[in-house]
């Protein structure tokens, strides 16, 4: 229970902080006044709301005793995070080696590192995908599709 | 009434063009699958096919994409009775009578249940669609900036109280989605509003990719080595037709179904996941044997189907008569209509009526297409179902990202996602329901420039918002939606979440 806690006080914290600072850069953006609202004044009364309402959604969740996350099951981290990494190296990638290349590398990856398939049953089906997308939404429907340095 | 007989006769004269028909059949046909596959739902498929359409005459396209809405309903269902896995979060209630019926040997008759009771749903949500429609848009030819707030508040109020968990959870989640729905330049003044100095934040944060992240990749992200082999019932399917009886014992559900899902999907924000709970509660609550649902009664599967089918008929009026989506998907249209040149809005129908007629006439047709099509083509999907997860999680996620960069050729878009698929993740861990988090992202502009626009017609007085009688009757609305809680008066969605 004492761990939950916790996790439910930094939940609440981070919330806070958010709106904090959200005020605060609505101040510079400026505010204005009800007659007058400004480019921040949206922001600053959401930003308010926000920190009293985790204030009572915090409070709720000491009375209720709830658990953190119910009905979830335990999550695998390491692989979320690999995954994550290679989804932000694919946007890295993707206009400069074009989008054939690097969906074949991000599918692969998927398939065989994070799925555990056999390598080549992997490449075969990312291979296959990668062309058969780019066939479908680039050649077919007319998405424009990055080309990067290969033309493809 | 009878002007819009006749303009309906008008419709079907468009929807029954060759090619409409075409477009039609594809949209239903790609909604039924998207339906079918869990992990990629109507809003990432509209989003993806959204650049494709672009070439298209609009009424054409809207035909497509509003086909893909309404089909993904009949598809969810599929996945739900045979895997126990919703294909859709609109689905997720029939898993739990639906799958009982499949183990004891009844897949064929909920199967067949659910696709006469959407049918009957989607029927019924047409003639409200066409009845109520038009009144409204002329009625809201009175609204001002004023009652467009108080709405939009009211439509926020709902989505928080209907919230399956916390009331106070949901509403921070409302009011983070407005922050992140104001983003960009500020649309009175184009000074930069929290873009960090990125440019293709100026135009604010998009919701494809925004949705993608949040429902498309987090969801394969949560079942990274859990979901490993997908449990696909195996017997033979057979006897769709349901019986004499069950017919007897559906037909209340459906035509209660169809009515709260309709009124429910009415309200901006509302969309059609929280009807097909507040069915079954309902059905539950009427049964002369609630102790029997989740063993496999057919009135737990007829009504939340006929109730999600129709609510997607209801989210259309906000929509095409006021300009304000009810949830992401409708958002994403709202969206492909400014696209095409369209200026959603009370004008809307009178401005186009080829459009709007032209669509209501082709949910008919599509609807009609789909109870033909969907009960045939069971095996074919079943087939499709029992592709590994494993390889259909790569590509969903390769979907997601298509679909996310697509729409403005960025890959900032790409970067987007997956921040936002790590933040429905976490969300979801700390029991944040997304949904209103959505509608709030979508609803924060118009929300904001109603405000400061009302403000400023007041000379900065908030009374102006009680002065006028509509926006006034919204406002009290929300107050009492507020308030609720404190009388101690039992949500309806948090006593069912207390029940299951």
């Amino acid at each position: 229970m004492k761990k939950t806690k916790i996790t439910f006080a930094s939940v609440a914290l981070f919330w806070v902080a958010l709106g904090i600072l959200l005020c605060y850069g609505a101040t510079r953006l400026s505010v204005g006044s009800a007659t007058e609202p400004g480019s921040g004044f949206i922001f600053f009364w959401s930003g308010l709301i926000l920190v009293v309402l985790s204030l009572i959604a915090f409070a709720e969740s000491l009375r209720n005793g709830e658990e953190v996350n119910p009905g979830m099951g335990a999550m695998n981290w390491r692989k979320i995070v690999l995954v994550l990494l290679a989804l932000l190296l694919y946007a890295f990638f993707l206009e400069k080696l074009g989008f054939v290349l690097t969906t074949f590398v991000l599918l692969s990856f998927l398939l065989a590192m994070i799925e555990g398939k056999q390598w080549s049953k992997s490449l075969g089906v990312a291979g296959a995908a990668a062309g058969g997308s780019y066939a479908i939404f680039e050649l077919w429907l007319k998405i424009r599709l990055p080309h990067g340095i290969f033309g493809f | 009434m009878l002007e819009s007989l006749s303009s309906l006769a008008y419709g079907f004269t468009i929807a029954l063009q060759p090619l409409n028909l075409l477009y039609c059949f594809i949209g239903v046909t790609m909604g039924t699958l998207v339906g079918v596959l869990p992990g990629i739902g109507p809003t990432a498929t509209i989003a993806l096919l959204l650049p494709a359409t672009f070439k298209l005459n609009p009424v054409s396209a809207i035909i497509m994409l509003s086909g893909i809405c309404y089909g993904a309903m009949y598809g969810g269902s599929t996945t739900s009775i045979l895997l126990n896995i919703p294909g859709e979060a609109s689905s997720v209630v029939t898993c739990l009578d639906g799958y009982q019926m499949a183990r004891r040997g009844r897949a064929g008759p909920a199967l067949g249940i659910s696709a006469f009771g959407s049918f009957i749903a989607g029927t019924v949500s047409i003639f409200g669609l066409i009845l109520l429609a038009p009144t409204l848009a002329a009625f809201a030819l009175k609204f001002g900036p004023p009652e467009y707030f108080a709405l939009m508040v009211m439509g926020l109020a709902v989505v928080a109280y209907l919230a399956r968990k916390s009331m106070a959870k949901a509403l921070m989640m409302a009011v983070f989605g407005i922050i992140l729905g104001c983003v960009g330049l500020d649309p009175i003044t184009a000074t930069p509003r929290f873009t960090f100095g990125i440019l293709e934040l100026a135009d604010g944060i998009g919701i494809a990719p925004v949705v993608m992240g949040l429902f498309g990749i987090a969801e394969v992200l949560e079942n990274l080595g859990v979901l490993t082999k997908a449990d696909v019932y195996a017997g033979k399917i057979k006897g769709l037709f349901p019986n004499r009886e069950d017919w007897r014992r559906s037909m209340g559900p459906i035509a209660r179904g169809s009515l709260l899902g309709f009124f429910l999907g009415l309200l901006p924000g509302v969309g059609s996941i929280v009807p097909q709970f507040l069915s079954y509660a309902l059905e539950k609550k009427l049964s002369r044997h609630p102790e029997r649902f989740g063993m496999g009664e057919i009135e737990g599967v007829a009504s939340p189907e006929a109730c999600n089918n129709a609510a997607v008929g209801g989210t259309f009026i906000p929509l095409l008569s006021l300009g304000i989506p009810s949830n992401a998907m409708t958002a994403i249209l709202l969206g492909a209509l400014m696209i095409y040149g369209l200026t959603p809005g009370p004008l809307l129908i009178k401005n186009s009526p080829d459009l709007f007629w032209g669509v209501i006439a082709s949910m008919y047709i599509g609807n009609i297409m789909l109870l033909i099509l969907n009960l045939p083509l069971i095996p074919m999907w079943v087939t499709v179902l029992r592709i590994p997860y494993s390889y259909l999680s790569a590509f969903i996620i390769l979907f997601c990202l298509i679909g996310a960069y697509s729409l403005n050729n960025s890959t900032t878009d790409i970067y987007i996602a997956v921040i936002f698929s790590l933040v429905g993740l976490l969300l979801k861990k700390f029991a944040f329901e997304p949904a209103p988090l959505v509608l709030a992202f979508v609803l924060g502009p118009l929300l904001e420039t109603a405000l400061r626009r009302s403000l400023i017609l007041s000379d900065g007085s908030f009374l102006i918002f009680l002065q006028r009688p509509i926006s006034a009757a919204f406002i009290l609305f929300a107050l009492l939606v507020f308030l609720a809680p404190l009388f101690g008066k039992m949500r309806p969605a948090r006593g069912l979440s207390e029940e299951d």
